[in-house]
């Protein structure tokens, strides 16, 4: 397990601001955000190499912020792997216990066995350089998991691989995460790497940890409009308040030019929004229903017509542009969409079903 | 095409271009025409000498003492300055490229200050200091430690004059390691002296040896400093470049092109065995 409380790390104009997150052990935790995000920093922060200006860091119940990063029991697998390139494969994983004096018939079953664990055996004799990039990916994480660590940290562990070798790498990583049972931080700027290994995730902006859950969370109900968007969705909507019922129930809205009824968390019910009061909301593209021709029912509520302006497929649904009384973007099935373009008309009903709506808090 | 091994940086690069077509072909030979140019130069140069040289000459040079003297102080000399100008250089050309601290620029400076002046300026500054000034001669007189047309003062003043490179060479090739090697090491189990030994220094280790080559070379060829702060004693003080210039002066060019031929032949040698040695061996834990 390993626990961060209010750590703040300043460098130059960046800082990370009082980060407090906790991984259980064997939770395999991704920590998402932009490029310059301060996620690296972060895992250099916890691996000892950069020394935070306040708060503290535990491993296992144990107080780590003052510890040289090798008395840490930390494995970390930086982002270009940082394989020696005067050493080979065998001697790259002994690394770390020859260094610690381990004996010689230790060092040599302590690298058989996690070779054989990585599938890399047949490595061990070779040099470093002619290594493919899943290759060097997996002997880096040999060399990090041969000591027996309370806790791995993988910095963007498969950023550099093509998109094969990283399904395949992703699915090796939760196994052996797994097998090994650690808690493991994986930095990733990479929405799919999250969602094929993740248990719990978060989101980091100019050093700023904008939201942890489960991805489902970060999905369905973003605390902010930057992670809604980080969270690829398009459809994020500015609206005024026309009225609110008991409880945050059947408040309605007014965004462009129709009105929507929206369906309130207990947070939002507890922020009181009075008549004309701005909020934000967001809905998935996923979640928005879209019918062929333009007949509906009226008291259905939040329908809609709108047209199809632009469609992409891109594999597993279709993306359509749809310009209305408010523009939204939907991510249809292809039958679906199939069924759409059979009518011929580009004007199609669009439902939002309230309970979808997501509003983001103040 | 052969290949090619890019000296100093801090993996040993082997490129090897393929050529094909006529366009690719012109292009080698363009390439080619201008290392052809100057080696063929340097090589006249040399058989030159040799044809000039009578075997007079050549008994002189292996059978005079005084010469053998010479060849032997330079080639002590110039390894011990080689040597010491090392042990200041790691350590310099890691601070250097590590550390950032107040008047970094100007200490890098300072250290390439003799690289641009010329030689003759280390000996001058060399012996104004030794017998000018109090700490020089505290040194000299009172520690009893003597450069002043001494032997010790060759090594001085060749290490003035040359440990620069050693330096430069050094924080170049410090430069060339990425920290996220020490980084990793650190969190491997290494303190910041096991990280420098097992990694930064092996990964540097070209660079490093390339700055000694060119301060061997430096040392060994160097002449109007020594003529100043050591002078040119027979049996004593004298290497080969001074003697060189004693014996063209008293007017045996023979022997002077005779003596020259040896000092290049050494330096061949030292520089190909060096070479050799430091950029070829595998660095094992």
């Amino acid at each position: 397990m390993i626990r961060t409380e209010e750590i703040f790390f300043r460098i130059g104009t960046f800082q990370l601001q009082r980060l407090s997150i906790e991984i259980a052990t064997g939770q395999y935790f991704v920590l998402l955000g932009p490029p310059g995000s301060g996620k690296s920093i972060f895992l250099e922060c916890l691996c000892g190499l950069k020394k935070v200006d306040s708060g503290r860091i535990y491993i296992d119940g144990r107080e780590v912020t003052a510890l040289e990063p090798r008395a840490r029991d930390i494995g970390y697998v930086p982002q270009d792997y940082a394989l020696f390139p005067h050493l080979s494969v065998e001697q790259n994983i002994a690394f770390g216990l020859r260094v610690r004096n381990h004996r010689r018939k230790d060092v040599t079953a302590g690298v058989t066995e996690i070779a054989d664990l990585l599938g890399i055996r047949h490595l061990l004799s070779r040099r470093v350089d002619g290594l493919s990039g899943g290759e060097k990916q997996r002997v880096a994480l040999a060399r990090a998991l041969v000591l027996q660590p309370k806790v791995l940290l993988l910095d963007e562990p498969v950023s550099a691989l093509d998109e094969v070798t990283r399904q395949d790498i992703c699915v090796q990583l939760l196994r052996i995460q797994r097998h090994l049972n650690l808690a493991t931080i994986h930095v990733s700027h990479n929405l799919e790497e999250a969602f094929s290994v993740a248990d719990r995730a978060a989101i980091l902006h100019r050093g700023i940890l904008q939201q942890v859950g489960s991805l489902d969370e970060l999905l369905r109900k973003p605390n902010s409009e930057f992670v809604a968007h980080f969270m690829r969705c398009e459809n994020i909507f500015c609206a005024e308040v026309i009225s609110q019922g008991d409880k945050g129930s059947g408040t309605q809205v007014k965004v462009g030019d129709i009105q929507l009824q929206v369906s309130s968390s207990r947070r939002f019910a507890s922020q009181k929004r009075s008549r004309g009061g701005k909020l934000t909301f967001t809905i998935r593209p996923e979640d928005v229903l879209v019918c062929p021709g333009s007949q509906f029912d009226e008291k259905g509520g939040n329908a809609f017509v709108a047209k199809l302006v632009r469609s992409r497929d891109c594999g597993g649904y279709v993306r359509v542009e749809l310009v209305g009384p408010v523009n939204l973007v939907a991510h249809i099935t292809a039958g679906r969409f199939a069924e759409l373009q059979g009518k011929h008309q580009p004007d199609v009903t669009v439902v939002l079903r309230p309970e979808n709506i997501h509003i983001l808090p103040k | 095409m052969g290949r090619v091994y890019v000296y100093g940086s801090a993996m040993k690069a082997v490129v090897n271009i393929p050529v094909r077509g006529w366009r690719d072909r012109v292009f080698a030979a363009a390439t080619f025409f201008f290392v052809c140019v100057f080696i063929i130069f340097v090589l006249t140069l040399i058989i030159t000498d040799v044809f000039y040289i009578d075997k007079e000459a050549v008994i002189t040079v292996l059978t005079s003492k005084f010469i053998r003297h010479a060849l032997w102080m330079s080639t002590w000399t110039t390894f011990v300055t080689t040597f010491i100008a090392l042990l200041f250089a790691v350590p310099m050309g890691y601070a250097l490229s590590r550390f950032r601290f107040p008047g970094r620029i100007v200490a890098d400076a300072i250290v390439d200050l003799p690289i641009v002046f010329p030689p003759l300026v280390a000996g001058l500054t060399l012996l104004v200091f030794f017998s000018q000034t109090t700490p020089g001669r505290w040194i000299q007189e009172d520690l009893g430690i003597e450069f002043v047309f001494q032997p010790k003062g060759i090594v001085l003043c060749q290490f003035v004059a040359a440990a620069s490179f050693a330096i430069r060479s050094a924080k170049t090739a410090f430069d060339d390691v990425s920290q996220r090697y020490e980084n990793v090491a650190l969190t491997l189990g290494c303190t910041q002296w096991g990280s420098f030994c097992r990694v930064s220094l092996p990964l540097a280790r070209n660079g490093i040896v390339a700055g000694g080559i060119l301060t061997w070379a430096r040392a060994f060829g160097l002449f109007g400093p020594l003529m100043i702060f050591v002078g040119s004693f027979r049996g004593r003080t004298e290497v080969l470049s001074t003697t060189i210039f004693l014996e063209q002066s008293i007017g045996n060019l023979e022997v002077a092109l005779a003596i020259a031929l040896l000092l290049i032949f050494v330096a061949l040698i030292a520089v190909t065995g060096i070479r050799l040695v430091g950029g070829s061996a595998q660095v094992k834990l």
